[in-house]
């Protein structure tokens, strides 16, 4: 079954209902393919090992999920995947679309984001921070007042500094989807033993990579009951991009760094990147929401 | 040499003050570290060490998946050479491999800080926002835990606490650790003796006055002062303030003799054994 995401087509051997499916009818190869196979389950004789469940070579990257499933990135432009017995295809894709997709996407050449990556006009904002910052609830907020989530938790940035639309859906947890009302019922789990949901999204095929004009690294306050909002300038600009990158232990042993370096430059010279610091006792969704946009109005 | 020094406690307990003392001692500088600055390692439950080990998300896995892994996780950071000082809430705790949490082979020792569970009660039960008598039970639950939820994301994973008694014995009952006790009361009565065991059980230079003036650096004063300046990251979300008195007795103004004697009937054997109860089961 041929799919497209991040403006590749993938052929793969594992249904990928997330993604918009391509009816192709002429022969040409794929840009990515995704099939099943046997890895070796001691990692990469010539590689680099990054962490317990992670080698690296300059052109494959060897990850391990215990319990779910090894996988093996190669060349960005293949993907195998060598599920433990008994697993199920959800828990199998939430890896595959999660750190495999990432790994992919930098040996492709992209300086790869952890966030999400929201069209405002011709341009997007990209929003990043620690895991439990309040990213994804932050896309469902902009997602309700009817604004475009280009790419969710994994953003890629081209040569141009231009983020790459994903797939259509957004990662939910029960909680965010009951204080936005959004009713889980219908919604597929993305693994059967959490209470987090699939939640479709509407993004249009081939929609084409926007600008990055802003960029939001959310955190908290415990100074006021305030929102601050704190433009990062000049030097100081690089270390919070390169912390925000999507797994940048990956960089390592794909010799990936000095790219990643210069490409952290590059986005860093074309941006308003600024600290939200929300205040800590609640996350007043809307009146986030409402600054953000205040500030990109005052920062074209 | 490389390995872990676990910083160990039930929370609030003194833990913090004694990272603040540790940092202070490290740097050794000529005035006090910014509390938030603090760099003597992450906390064992930090969801971003995890995830930047595992190279995938902590936040896809359940809270027993991520249990199975932190092993791993602390074996694969301890290997680089160096010793390092991890603070730690979850109790000395197996996992469903039967494998310690901490690891045995990252683990160098445990500096284990215990206080008085009467004075440990007014405070946890401000930093979890809750009443008096719902932090006694959450005290004596056997199965408590911190950060566990299943519909959202906390940003550090879930911590099988146990019981405070549990908790005490959990880690320095535990045959195959190399712990040191360290009582808040004695780092608050005699701090240089207190604290200079434990560097000595770290494997610190005792250099008296750099421990003299870690002391100084990091005593309630200067840490309150911060907090009030500039605040602090660390503080829970439910409380006011994190340093909040620093003194040891403040149980005796705020609970009830009821809720004295519930606090007694749970805890006393260990409370007996770490000196806070006197010969006829009186605290002290």
């Amino acid at each position: 079954m041929r799919y497209t995401a991040y403006n590749l087509s993938i052929d793969s051997e594992i249904d990928l209902p997330e993604l918009f499916p391509m009816h192709t009818s002429n022969a040409e190869p794929a840009d990515v393919k995704i099939h099943f196979g046997s890895i070796a389950p001691e990692g990469l004789a010539d590689g680099q090992q990054l962490g317990p469940f992670l080698w690296a070579t300059p052109e494959s990257l060897w990850l391990q999920v215990p319990q779910v499933a090894r996988f093996l990135i190669s060349n960005g432009n293949a993907i195998r995947i060598a599920p433990e017995p008994c697993i199920d295809q959800d828990s199998i894709r939430v890896f595959l679309l999660g750190s495999v997709f990432g790994a992919l996407l930098l040996q492709r050449g992209h300086l790869v984001l952890h966030g999400n990556a929201i069209r405002i006009g011709d341009q997007c904002m990209v929003c990043v921070g620690r895991s439990g910052a309040g990213k994804s609830t932050l896309a469902a907020g902009f997602l309700q007042r009817g604004y475009e989530i280009l790419a969710d938790d994994v953003v890629p940035v081209d040569n141009d500094c231009r983020a790459v639309p994903g797939f259509p859906r957004i990662k939910l947890w029960q909680n965010v989807a009951e204080r936005l009302n959004i009713d889980t019922a219908g919604l597929s789990r993305i693994r059967p033993n959490l209470e987090k949901f699939n939640y479709p999204i509407t993004l249009a095929p081939g929609t084409l990579p926007l600008p990055i004009r802003w960029i939001y690294i959310l955190g908290r306050n415990n100074v006021t009951e305030e929102f601050l909002i704190e433009p990062i300038q000049g030097l100081q600009r690089f270390q919070p991009l390169r912390n925000n990158t999507y797994r940048v232990r990956f960089l390592d042993g794909m010799g990936l760094r000095p790219e990643h370096m210069k490409q952290c430059g590059q986005l860093a010279n074309r941006i308003r990147l600024a600290r939200v610091a929300r205040p800590n006792n609640g996350f007043m969704l809307d009146r986030l929401i409402d600054r953000l946009l205040a500030d990109i109005a005052e920062n074209p | 040499m490389s390995g872990i020094y676990w910083l160990a406690s039930y929370p609030k307990s003194g833990n913090t003050w004694f990272r603040v003392f540790l940092q202070n001692l490290l740097e050794d500088g000529d005035r006090p570290v910014d509390i938030n600055k603090l760099a003597t390692g992450r906390l064992a439950s930090h969801r971003g060490w995890l995830d930047d080990v595992l190279g995938f998300d902590s936040a896809d896995l359940d809270a027993d998946e991520v249990e199975r892994l932190r092993p791993e996780v602390y074996r694969w950071s301890s290997r680089d050479g160096e010793i390092t000082y991890h603070k730690i809430h979850d109790a000395y705790i197996f996992t469903a491999d039967d494998e310690p949490l901490v690891s045995r082979e990252a683990t160098r020792g445990a500096l284990y800080i215990l206080r008085n569970p009467l004075d440990v009660l007014s405070s946890f039960a401000n930093h979890i926002g809750s009443s008096l008598d719902k932090a006694i039970a959450c005290m004596e639950d056997q199965q408590h835990v911190l950060c566990e939820s299943r519909k959202q994301l906390p940003d550090q994973v879930r911590q099988k606490l146990l019981s405070w008694s549990g908790h005490v014995l959990s880690w320095v009952d535990e045959p195959t650790l190399s712990c040191h006790v360290l009582r808040y009361e004695d780092m608050l009565v005699d701090p240089v003796a207190a604290f200079t065991g434990a560097v000595r059980f770290l494997g610190l230079p005792d250099d008296p006055v750099r421990i003299e003036k870690a002391i100084r650096f990091s005593d309630f004063e200067e840490l309150a002062g911060q907090e009030t300046e500039k605040s602090f990251c660390e503080q829970s979300p439910r409380a006011e303030r994190f340093f909040r008195h620093g003194k040891s007795g403040i149980w005796r103004d705020r609970l009830s003799p009821e809720q004295i004697a519930r606090i007694i009937a749970d805890h006393g054997e260990v409370m007996r054994r770490f000196g806070y109860l006197d010969a006829d089961g009186r605290p002290l």
